[in-house]
């Protein structure tokens, strides 16, 4: 086919276009995704025993969760369409890191030095398993936020797929705070901020190959 | 080759209904797009005007994504770039995916010829009775078609037309058992 063929027939009777209301959309799709996620917490794991005493730290938990979602929100919504760039979006996630590694280090400089390694790994003999957990959690959040990007057209789709790895990661950290019985704050900063990170790198290797247009 | 500001002007109007300025927004962007391909596929025209319309597919179909906060070249690259990398990928994908992990070494002459007249004989098989004999004894048994004729008292020209048309249904045949190229 001729080029001038294919603009002929690709002008021919164009329509006004009308644009989506992808907010709602998206606020709707993260909300489901959080909906979803706390039900399988809280049958997969159950929710902690002392959830109504220690409701303070459970909600500073989720706090931190949302936080981090919100940093990787910008990021998400910019990489929807092609053309847009980064800028500023990627200094807020340097800076909620670094502030991350600042909290953590005068979390642990405040311990006595014997009890440092136990506050950090969440108390004696537990391993953080959150950076499994959350991950894993993570998943149909994932799934959703892919399904919503494929109506979009994100050109770069390894980045996309870390953003969108990165926002279902604290989504599910937000659930996940149900059930972790560790409240210390060296062990969430770090921890929770690792678990996010996994999850990103999980959406950057998978998110090729989904939001491929 | 039009600017930014009046681009991005046509880009607005088609989005708005206006199918005039959509066509001159195209044409204009077909311009651009094909000089992006060819200094990237230097030498491959037909590969690059390809691409040229995949693209156009792509901006046409997706005009919506346009956010008009930032430059429509910005956009307008960033598809072109994305659909170029997938061109390159299918390509090295048809290139490497029959070999990838697989040693093939050298093949066995003898197996070859006798997989070769195997493949005929099955394909043969499928053919109308009147072409199939046709077939076999003026191009494999290489007998002429007066012959043939005399021996199946056919008229020469009908043994040619079954001729014809089984060769034709064969090549059709060979296609369908050949795994399809993938892309164009």
């Amino acid at each position: 086919m001729k080029t001038d063929d294919l603009i002929n027939a690709l002008s021919r009777g164009v329509e006004p276009t009308e644009r989506p209301r992808w907010r709602m959309n998206l606020a709707i799709t993260l909300i489901v995704g959080l909906i979803v996620t706390a039900v399988l917490v809280a049958i997969g794991l159950g929710v902690r025993p002392d959830i109504g005493a220690a409701r303070m730290p459970v909600m500073m938990k989720a706090m931190f969760s949302a936080l981090a979602a919100a940093v990787i929100l910008p990021i998400a919504v910019q990489l929807m369409k092609p053309g847009r760039p980064l800028g500023w979006r990627l200094v807020a996630v340097v800076i909620f890191v670094g502030v991350c590694a600042l909290a953590t280090s005068v979390a642990l400089m405040g311990e006595m030095p014997e009890e440092r390694w136990q506050a950090w790994m969440g108390g004696e003999g537990r391993a953080p398993w959150c950076v499994v957990l959350i991950p894993i959690l993570a998943a149909p959040t994932a799934a959703l936020l892919t399904w919503f990007m494929r109506a979009f057209t994100p050109t770069r789709i390894t980045l996309t797929g870390a953003a969108i790895g990165a926002l279902s990661g604290g989504v599910s950290a937000m659930a996940y705070a149900m059930y972790c019985p560790t409240d210390s704050v060296a062990f969430v900063t770090t921890w929770y901020t690792l678990a996010i990170a996994v999850c990103a790198a999980l959406g950057a290797l998978v998110g090729s190959k989904f939001l491929r247009w | 080759m039009a600017d930014e500001a009046a681009l991005k002007g046509l880009l607005l109007k088609g989005l708005a209904g206006d199918e005039a300025a959509h066509r001159t927004f195209l044409t204009e962007a077909a311009a651009l797009l094909r000089a992006f391909f060819r200094s990237r596929l230097r030498g491959r025209n037909e590969d690059a005007e390809d691409l040229v319309q995949e693209t156009l597919v792509a901006l046409h179909t997706r005009r919506e994504s346009y956010d008009p906060n930032y430059p429509l070249t910005a956009w307008l690259y960033a598809i072109a770039r994305y659909r170029l990398i997938d061109f390159l990928r299918r390509a090295k994908h048809r290139a490497h995916a029959s070999l990838d992990g697989v040693d093939v070494g050298e093949p066995d002459p003898d197996y070859q010829a006798s997989d070769a007249r195997r493949d005929v004989a099955t394909l043969l098989d499928k053919l109308p009775e009147k072409q199939r004999t046709a077939i076999r004894m003026v191009k494999l048994e290489e007998r002429s078609v007066k012959e043939t004729a005399d021996a199946t008292g056919l008229t020469e020209s009908d043994i040619k037309i079954s001729i014809h048309r089984g060769l034709k249904t064969l090549m059709r045949l060979m296609g369908q058992e050949q795994p399809q190229e993938t892309g164009k």
